[in-house]
């Protein structure tokens, strides 16, 4: 790889961070923004549901959301802060449906320390101020003029330090905080300060409360009529206000998010760490406040926010699980909960670590990730491909052909579906309520197989059967002429278009037939030397009811043949190498270039350009689909022809800029397809899978698919084995509520039903640290191993850890090994053939030693010590590449000779890791603590000693998230004709659910969409009128600079988006027609 | 710890709050290195200590021998006790030897902010001296009127090159590197100037410290000093009360006391001391902080307060810009609030400081701690409560100067024992075979 990276979005943020509920689109319109970490959506709510209005990137990490209203607007507005100090306050524009910015500033102070628990932003109810806690210590008042515009912010000092949280209180004639901190005695109270905006000072507020309880975390402000804050604390519920203390005390929980039911403030959903939501009902007489209640109302995902929005209905947004849509009901179900989900949002955050895996050994990657936390911890696969979203479908066993006929040839639709059994042949059709009934064409023959049926022109239809060749009226049905096969001989393979019939009959017979009205003519017959496996005439020259040429392959000399019709002269023959027998071909024709596409018997496919005139066949390439025979079959959605390839493994061949695609389709094994445009089912395919016959439309190619699986429990490490065909997990699970009671396990789950097979639990308070599989050298079996490390309540840093050594036999995690280490075992690598594992400060080389009595021990070779914690470590032939938990990264080599391993060379930045990866022998990649990639370069034509030493830092980005994990792979098929195919690509998985490629440009490409991307910030203005150059400026404590080599793709990706004037003026600016940028840019968009 | 990066990993614990629990952690285990030891070539007191800000790698020390060392404490030189004891040999020396050198002893060496091309020196033989790092000669020269205690260069300067001077003479001076001479000299101290600090948040303001116990706040850009701190101003925060609701309910009187007494300070001084009185009077404190809302500006009564009684010997703003820590030679240490200027009362239990000599305190900010020069130990204090953290006991004699790299979570001191010793984070030897005999030797002493 190179040190020029790309940096694109593969799936965005998934995690709900803020969500909030108001009238921003229009003074009658309801809507729920939600934040998802660095991108808003706004959805507007209408009776069938939630119906996305907006879908915006901002260029900053999401610290705050709130929307509110200033005097005399009719609708809302929303603020949102964010992390690195930046704010706005944004307006919907109804007329061009986009948000405009109403004010935007820099809130950052080169004082203070930034807060531990996080930014708070909040407005006053009567929208006199808005409020800010960024720094300790500091409370940051933005005031409003009488015209609801932003003044000139200024710092209050606030004296408590540790600020769990800041409040407004509703109905106070001076703006009044209320807020709730802890002492160096690690007591929690509450206090509340009026602001003086004119001294620019607080006031000492009307009440204070002392004492609370010690998970006192989350203040809920409650309007008026009521007014004061409810507190909400881990065993107990204190409503607090000038004159009334109200407690109850509840079950111990964790109030993770808060949600208002009623606008007087009675009533308010809690959600708890455990996704358990409550509903708490402050009762009151008038206007006194007389008690609380709290009912549990039933089990959701792990609530971040919760929004109410309207008859019950609740958003439920989730870090650590899916979002979900639910409904209150009034009655409890069988299960005693309230609760109804309506729909569920998928969240891939957070991603803990992934693996890249090629399931079906076809070259395309599929990322199964650790997803989720705690209850809702799953493993998600991440696969590009293309959906089918299932209409209808009816169980049919042994399908062996499908073909749509239209009931006359100018009918748009097609009526009926032919369905062709081993020996019957069955119509379908739609009858009038749009259901799929068994009907009958009496002209054919339904007691045979078919081998092809086709719409023929006149208004008929043809059927071929290994018997004879049936032409039949499709007004009428029934049958006008017949062309029967020699006695003796019986057709093979067939196939038609609406004027022509080729077939072939057993011997190497080739018959060629014309169809006229009413009357079907043999025009030619040909002996060929061998048997023929396949045929086709699909017309793809001027004439779209005529070939000029046929093309068929071969049994025994393995080659496909093109003929001109009709007098069946052989032009072309390719032989095509190997023992596989071609199983279909197809003459097709993309974006005006005509292909010969042939695919074989063990799931391979060739294509061919194709030149119509000379018949000639050039640029053979061949690609592996699946292992099955594949059949082809031509579809179009979207006025756009593509090949549907019908195997184990589906996929859509289509082309852009005139380049084929593969992209799969997610669908398992399918024996046959053919496009049934219906009036009831428009734009549809069949398809004949397994038993059933399944009727679809197909989504937009390339879209990433994503599949759960839901464990119930926290995945934190996962590896896949090829040779035993399985994934083996390090997992936790809560026991009940209580966080003391973790269990820890290995699991063994089997790669294709994702099962668990076998579990290993793991001891008492020992945590899975790493997991590996990997062989060793003079062993040729393959073990998986686990890193492990012994959390002792009382011990800050583990002194005791595991190395398990596992193999797979029947199916079951066997122990063969086990190794105890000093420390936690953070990382786990296979090296040369032995294990290297990153333990506590050192990093340790085991031997895989044969005792006497024949089994098999880890034995410690060499080490090295010097970091302060190795949790990151990459190897790439004797290098070693570590990521320390605050010393950057450092560049370590394994000497054969003398068995040691030795520091090469070190990143002295003090960068706190979070993933390191090896991009190629001399470029490390790394993630920080601050959200930043960087990239380091090993210098070893260094003059100097100390330049030898020093890994020198060459890109640097800001990525706005916290990587876990990097992989090298990729999610898309990797062809070996497209340009792109040669491009190196790395994977991240992060905290947000985002997955991320990273991929390495050549610098002539790199330069030119650098380029681009600084004609693009010119031309894409960010939402809130926050900068982009800022946002991906690298950004820590010490230092902030600008990203270098480093592009985000997000951005320039974005370019196809644009209007055509837009892009029309970028094209001036960098001198390049419209044409070649959507050309490059959407080369790159195949990347992902 | 595998814990905080599960956490951390799965978004429960904020990145910038998971650093800082690791880094209060490993401060909470300093300890005399096991496993690092800076050979110290001095064959004086170490006066001087400082880290470079850049990168944290090279500490440049001054000693009374009038010598400077630069060391490299992220690479060891060599090893010694089979390759687990990291030695960090002096780089360079620069001595009386050296044609240009200081002929007494050196009181201050300070790293060139920007970068580690420069460091500067100040001697008891009256001169400030700036040096080129890579080949050690001396580019610039200053002549001061006496023995020069401390030199400050300010850590945030973009518009600036000033070395602030603090010498036996009652006037601060600002040298100027990018003209080589002295620009300005600051006049309001009464008596020599120990120590001199450049704040953290703006880079025109200085603080200094003189032997005459006052601490003054100076805006280069302004003439005159524009604050003097005063050891009797103590009410900081006290917000005035809403009038109107007098004191009735009766929670509220708790209330009120524990609003009115700084909830992070220090409680167990001023409860013993004045907090019964502030209890019982209540409001007095609030209208002295109306009054002085009113009348800003010098008065000359307050140009005559003082900080400590007796020197100030050692000045340290806060990270955050927001507190100033001050050593006295009442062997007392305040912190003060640096917006409204007040001694926060915060009761630091120390015991003893050196009175003659400036001493150097260090900070960090995760958490919140003061490292102190006490005498031949060196103290860490909490800096809300005053609390003692840790005790380091290691050197012989007096204790001049520590200096505390943020980024490795490592102390060194300096003292009149001539030794630097390195403070780290306890290290579990993760290999036992190698672990046993190394942990109980005493390895500084040799």
């Amino acid at each position: 790889m190179s040190i020029w990276n790309y940096v694109v979005t593969a799936h965005k943020p998934t995690n709900v961070t803020h969500s909030c509920v108001g009238n921003f689109t229009s003074p009658q319109e309801l809507n729920l923004i939600i934040a998802k970490c660095t991108r808003i959506e706004i959805h507007l709510l209408t009776p069938q549901g939630l119906q996305p209005m907006l879908d915006v990137p901002i260029y900053g990490r999401i610290a705050t959301l709130e929307l509110f209203r200033p005097h005399g607007e009719a609708q809302d507005f929303l603020f949102i802060a964010t992390e690195r100090y930046k704010f706005c306050v944004l307006q919907w524009d109804a007329e061009s449906s986009e948000l405009i910015t109403r004010a935007m500033g820099d809130v950052s102070d080169r004082i203070g320390r930034p807060t531990d628990n996080g930014q708070i932003g909040i407005i006053d109810p009567d929208c006199r101020l808005i409020g800010l806690h960024l720094y300790d210590g500091l409370f940051k008042v933005i005031p409003f003029d009488n015209k609801g515009q932003l003044k000139e912010a200024f710092n209050i000092r606030l004296e408590e330090l540790q600020v769990l949280d800041i409040k407004f209180l509703y109905g106070c004639a001076k703006p009044t905080i209320v807020v709730l901190y802890q002492d160096n005695k690690d007591a929690r109270h509450v206090k509340t300060y009026e602001v003086a905006l004119k001294d620019k000072d607080f006031v000492e507020g009307p009440w204070s409360q002392n004492n609370l309880d010690n998970g006192a975390d989350l203040l809920i402000p409650v309007p008026p009529p009521l007014c004061g804050v409810l507190i909400i604390g881990e065993e107990t519920i204190v409503y607090c206000s000038a004159n009334a203390f109200k407690a109850i005390p509840i079950r111990p929980s964790i109030t993770k998010a808060y949600g208002r039911v009623d606008a007087d403030g009675s009533r308010y959903l809690l959600g708890d760490h455990a996704g358990l939501l409550h509903l708490l009902v402050i009762t009151h007489e008038k206007e006194k406040v007389t008690g609380l209640k709290i009912e549990l109302l039933g089990e959701t995902s792990i609530a971040s926010t919760i929004s109410y929005l309207d008859n019950a209905v609740v958003y439920i947004g989730s870090s650590y699980g899916d979002s979900q849509l639910i409904k209150l009901n009034l009655q409890p179900d069988a299960k005693g909960s309230y609760v109804e989900v309506l729909e569920r949002y998928v969240n891939l955050g957070p991603i803990v670590d992934f693996c890249v895996v090629d399931l079906e050994r076809q070259g395309q990657g599929q990322v199964v990730t650790c997803s989720g936390a705690y209850k809702d911890g799953s493993l998600r696969i991440v696969r590009n491909g293309i959906g089918i979203n299932e209409q209808a479908s009816v169980e049919l066993q042994g399908i062996k052909g499908m073909w749509s006929l239209r009931s006359s040839t100018d009918d748009p639709f097609d009526t009926f579906l032919v369905v062709s059994f081993i020996s019957e042949t069955r119509i379908l059709a739609m009858n009038l309520e749009d259901e799929l009934e068994e009907t009958e064409i009496e002209g054919f023959c339904s007691q045979t197989q078919t081998l092809f049926c086709h719409d023929a022109i006149y208004n008929q239809l043809v059927q071929v059967t290994s018997g004879s060749v049936r032409l039949v009226s499709s007004t009428s049905r029934e049958l006008r002429n017949e062309w029967k096969s020699p006695p003796g001989y019986s057709v093979n393979v067939a196939t038609a278009n609406a004027s022509q019939v080729l077939l072939a009959t057993g011997g190497g017979h080739l018959v060629y037939l014309e169809i006229g009205d009413g009357i079907l003519t043999e025009v030619k017959h040909a002996q060929l030397e061998y048997e023929i496996s396949c045929l086709d005439i699909n017309p793809i020259g001027e004439n779209p009811s005529y070939s000029q040429i046929a093309a068929v392959g071969m049994w025994t000399d393995i080659s496909v043949r093109i003929f001109s019709l009709p007098d069946l002269n052989l032009i072309t023959k390719e032989h095509l190498g190997g023992e596989i027998i071609p199983r279909s071909v197809l003459l097709c024709a993309f974006e005006g270039i005509s292909y010969l596409l042939c695919a074989l018997g063990d799931g391979h496919l060739l294509n061919f350009l194709l030149n119509m005139k000379t018949g000639e066949l050039t640029d053979r390439k061949k690609v592996s689909l699946g292992t099955q025979p594949i059949t082809l079959r031509t579809f179009s959605s979207k006025n756009t022809t593509h090949v549907f390839a019908a195997s184990d493994r589906p996929t859509v061949i289509y082309s852009s800029n005139k380049k084929l695609l593969y992209s799969n389709v997610n669908l398992k094994e399918v024996s046959h397809m053919c496009p049934f445009n219906s009036a009831a089912f428009p734009d549809s395919l069949a398809i004949a899978k397994e038993g059933e016959l399944t009727i679809g439309t197909i989504d937009d190619i390339q879209k990433l698919h994503i599949r759960s699986i839901p464990l119930g429990e926290h995945p934190r490490r996962i590896c896949h084995q090829e040779q035993s065909r399985t994934f083996a997990i390090c997992s936790l699970k809560n026991q009940s509520c209580a966080e003391e009671s973790e269990m820890h396990f290995v699991r063994l789950l089997d790669d294709q039903t994702f099962e668990f097979i076998s579990t290993y639990p793991l001891d008492t308070f020992e945590y899975g640290c790493s997991i590996l599989s990997c062989s060793f050298s003079d062993d040729s079996n393959v073990y998986y191993c686990v890193g492990t490390a012994y959390v002792l309540p009382e011990e800050n840093e583990p002194t005791k850890g595991r190395i398990l050594v596992f193999i797979v036999e029947d199916g079951k995690l066997q122990l063969i090994a086990e190794k105890e280490t000093k420390g936690a075992v953070y990382s786990l690598n296979a090296f040369n053939g032995k294990l290297l594992a990153a333990i506590n400060q050192k990093i340790q080389l085991y031997k895989w030693m044969l005792r006497d009595d024949g089994t098999r021990e880890l034995q410690s070779e060499c080490g090295h010590h010097g970091h302060i914690l190795a949790l990151y470590v990459q190897t790439r032939g004797d290098f070693i590449v570590v990521g320390d938990l605050m010393k950057s990264i450092s560049l370590l080599i394994y000497k054969h000779e003398e068995g040691a391993i030795e520091e090469r060379a070190r990143d002295y930045n003090a960068n706190w890791m979070s993933a390191v990866e090896i991009l190629d022998d001399d470029i490390y990649l790394g993630a920080e603590n601050n959200f930043n990639l960087f990239t380091v370069r090993k210098n070893s034509e260094g003059a100097t000693d100390e330049e030898r030493g020093r890994l020198e830092v060459v890109g640097e980005y800001h990525l706005g998230e916290f990587v876990n994990r990097f992989r090298h792979g990729s999610l898309v098929m990797r062809l070996p004709d497209s340009d792109v195919g040669q491009i190196p690509t790395v994977i991240f998985g992060t905290v947000n659910g985002v997955i991320g490629v990273i991929a390495s440009l050549p610098h002539e490409q790199y330069l030119f969409l650098e380029k681009l991307q600084t004609n693009l910030r010119k031309v894409i203005k960010g939402v809130g009128g926050l900068n982009h150059e800022q946002w991906r400026s690298f950004n820590n404590e010490k230092k902030t600079v600008d990203a270098k080599n480093f592009l985000d793709g997000d951005l320039i990706e974005s370019f196809l988006d644009l209007s055509r004037s837009r892009m029309d003026e970028i094209s001036k600016t960098m001198n390049v027609s419209v044409e070649e940028l959507c050309k490059r840019v959407e080369e790159l968009t195949r990347l992902h | 710890m595998w814990k905080e990066i599960g956490g951390r990993e799965a978004g429960q614990i904020r990145p910038n709050s998971f650093a800082n629990r690791v880094k209060s952690h490993r401060l909470s285990t300093l300890q005399l290195s096991n496993y690092k030891e800076i050979v110290s070539p001095h064959k004086g007191s170490i006066n001087s200590l400082q880290v470079d800000l850049t990168e944290e790698r090279y500490l440049l020390s001054g000693a009374s021998d009038s010598s400077v060392a630069v060391y490299d404490v992220q690479r060891a030189t060599d090893y010694e006790g089979g390759g687990h004891i990291a030695k960090h040999r002096s780089v360079f020396v620069v001595d009386k030897q050296h044609e240009h050198g200081h002929k007494y002893a050196i009181s201050s060496a300070i790293w060139y902010p920007v970068d580690t091309g420069l460091f500067v020196t100040g001697s008891y033989d009256h001169y400030v001296k700036v040096w080129d790092t890579n080949c050690t000669r001396v580019v610039m020269n200053f002549k001061m009127p006496g023995k020069v205690y401390r030199t400050a260069m300010s850590p945030l300067a973009a518009s600036h090159m000033l070395i602030a001077a603090g010498t036996e003479d009652v006037q601060v001076r600002l040298c100027d590197i990018a003209s080589g001479a002295i620009s300005q000299t600051l006049s309001g101290h009464r008596d020599g100037i120990m120590t001199v600090e450049w704040s953290t948040s703006s880079e025109w303001i200085l603080v200094t410290g003189g032997c005459d116990g006052a601490i003054r706040f100076w805006d280069i850009r302004r003439a005159g000093c524009f604050r003097v701190l005063d050891q009797s101003q103590s009410q900081l925060g006290r917000r005035p009360p809403l009038l109107k609701r007098k004191v009735s309910i009766s929670k509220s009187l708790s209330a009120g006391q524990n609003s009115s007494v700084k909830p992070r300070a220090p409680q167990k001084k001023s409860a013993n001391g004045n907090g019964v009185r502030q209890s019982s009077v209540g409001r007095i404190p609030a209208k002295g902080s109306v009054r002085q809302r009113l009348h800003p500006g010098m008065l000359s009564s307050q140009d005559r307060a003082t900080a400590h009684y007796g020197a100030v010997t050692g000045l340290k703003v806060t990270e955050n810009g927001m507190y100033l820590l001050s050593a006295g030679s009442d062997s007392r240490i305040r912190l003060w609030d640096i917006e409204s200027g007040r001694n926060t009362l915060v009761n630091f239990e120390t015991v003893r400081l050196q009175t003659s000599k400036p001493i150097q305190l260090a900070t960090t900010q995760d958490p919140a701690v003061v490292f102190v020069p006490c005498m031949t130990a060196v103290k860490a204090f909490d800096i809300w409560s005053g609390k003692t953290c840790l005790t380091f006991r290691g050197h012989y004699e007096y204790v001049n100067c520590c200096c505390f790299s943020s980024q490795d979570q490592e102390l060194y001191t300096g003292g009149n024992d001539r030794q630097i010793l390195v403070w780290c984070p306890s290290r579990h030897i993760s290999d036992g075979v190698d672990a046993g005999p190394m942990q109980d030797q005493d390895n500084w002493s040799d």
